[in-house]
């Protein structure tokens, strides 16, 4: 075994230097194609003429496995309690058809955090979308095979974890592995080629991997509640049958957006609800569950923002009477 | 079905037996092909090239036909023109391109390849380049009688 190792330490080490020197073709010829050479020559002897016609010699061409993987997404994508997807190109610079195990790896250096990998699909349609006919490949299975020169899009879809700042960047790399073999350059893969011959493991170590960035786009909201108290005698004494404003603001900062945002109270004890005194931005709602975003009973309210963007907030009013 | 096997076995020594006859003259010349695989390998930084026969062979890598010939005959041979098509696969290496005798047109015109032009698709025409080799060809004016050596030219799988 020590010696088997040598001896592809050795012979990595002329291929690595031809390799070098033939990388001006992007992927060349394709796996098990037969070189044939044959001579000919025609000569005159004497006054007669003649001609002659070599043997054929055959070399046959073994597979090169060599790809590249490059990060598509230009700018850091926004993540929110929406998915990231994240874009990328896998491309096979070897010269035989072959598939590639893709790892997706939200662990990076120098991570603000770590997304959650949701998911690796192949972007059948290249259009940078997660969308119908787009095929899901496991964390480290196949991509289906790819032609010689030919490049896949790879989709990840990464979720974003609990406890992210706004702002924050991450990054995701995509490793994609020839699936026939990985190695240092002239690793061979005896008879494991395309087209009956061998697989060598080119410059590329038959692995590529690159980084897409993420930015945490997410949202936080403050809750402030305040209390206006005005007696029947037009003062502000918390005395019985005073009336109790209570005015509750929902500010929400940051870059994304809170979702399903709802202001709930309940009604403080020794204070009746006041019917019908719900409302949102100082216009009135319903008590009953109806179209409108609030509910409103005599033991608490509850409005439904639905979805605010940061830096916008909204006002939610109601009154109770003192008893 | 034993006596079809008796026949085609009959038939086979008989053809064996008969191609002699059919034979053309024997040629004074004879023509081997040889095809070896070239390495530059360095080692405690010095390079240094090797011939070996291809086992693994993939697209850049250097290849060095050869084609031995020898007058066997007792009579010289003259005008030894040996022309070898360039199989598709592989380019004229650089070397070899800037010293043998070449055609760039499937074998009707021969020259010197920087004398040569090709079509550049555009309508017009540019200067060749090794890729755009079709053939080789050495002539020899005499191989005495008894004579061999070897023609050769390095070409890269492209």
């Amino acid at each position: 075994m020590e010696r088997a190792k040598t001896r592809i330490a050795a012979s990595s080490l002329a291929l690595a230097t031809l390799f070098w020197a033939g990388s001006a073709h992007a992927t060349g010829v394709t796996a098990g194609t037969l070189i044939e050479n044959t001579a000919s020559a025609t000569y005159t002897s004497g006054a007669s003429g003649g001609s002659i016609t070599s043997n054929t010699v055959t070399v046959k061409v073994d597979e090169l496995l060599d790809v590249a993987v490059a990060g598509l997404t230009t700018t850091p994508e926004p993540i929110s309690s929406t998915n990231a997807v994240l874009v990328y190109s896998v491309t096979n610079t070897g010269n035989g058809n072959e598939a590639f195990n893709l790892t997706a790896n939200p662990t990076v250096t120098g991570n603000k955090f770590d997304g959650n990998i949701v998911s690796i699909a192949i972007d059948t349609n290249k259009n940078g979308v997660y969308d119908a006919g787009d095929v899901i490949v496991t964390q480290g299975g196949a991509s289906p095979s790819i032609a010689p020169d030919s490049s896949v899009q790879v989709l990840v879809i990464v979720s974003v974890p609990q406890g992210v700042t706004d702002g924050e960047q991450s990054q995701v790399r995509l490793i994609a592995a020839a699936a026939t073999g990985t190695g240092t350059a002239g690793t061979v893969f005896s008879g494991q080629g395309q087209g009956g011959g061998d697989a060598v493991v080119g410059t590329s170590t038959a692995q590529a991997n690159a980084l897409d960035a993420l930015v945490a786009s997410v949202a936080t909201v403050a809750l402030a509640k305040t209390a206006v108290i005005d007696d029947q005698f037009g003062g502000h004494q918390p005395v019985p049958g005073a009336t109790v404003t209570y005015t509750m603001v929902a500010s929400v900062s940051g870059s994304g957006k809170a979702e399903n945002l709802h202001v709930t109270d309940v009604i403080p004890t020794g204070t009746t609800y006041k019917a019908n005194s719900l409302k949102l931005g100082g216009t009135a709602l319903t008590d009953v569950a109806d179209g409108d975003a609030g509910v409103g009973s005599a033991s608490g309210i509850d409005v439904g923002l639905g979805a605010i963007d940061g830096g916008q907030s909204r006002t939610v009013n109601f009154q109770v009477t003192i008893n | 079905m034993k006596k079809m096997i008796a026949d085609i076995v009959g038939f086979l020594v008989l053809g064996s037996l008969a191609a002699p006859a059919f034979a053309a003259p024997a040629s004074p010349v004879t023509l081997k092909g040889d095809v070896k695989l070239e390495k530059t390998i360095v080692e405690n930084g010095i390079s240094k090239q090797t011939l070996t026969d291809p086992k693994v062979v993939v697209p850049g890598d250097r290849l060095l036909f050869s084609t031995a010939y020898r007058n066997g005959g007792a009579a010289p041979v003259e005008h030894f023109v040996v022309t070898n098509p360039l199989p598709s696969a592989v380019t004229l290496a650089p070397e070899s391109a800037a010293s043998l005798e070449v055609s760039v047109d499937g074998g009707k015109s021969w020259g010197s390849l920087a004398k040569m032009t090709v079509a550049d698709g555009k309508g017009g025409r540019r200067g060749a380049q090794a890729a755009d080799v079709t053939h080789v060809r050495w002539t020899l004016a005499t191989i005495a009688p008894g004579a061999s050596g070897a023609v050769q030219y390095h070409a890269i799988v492209r």
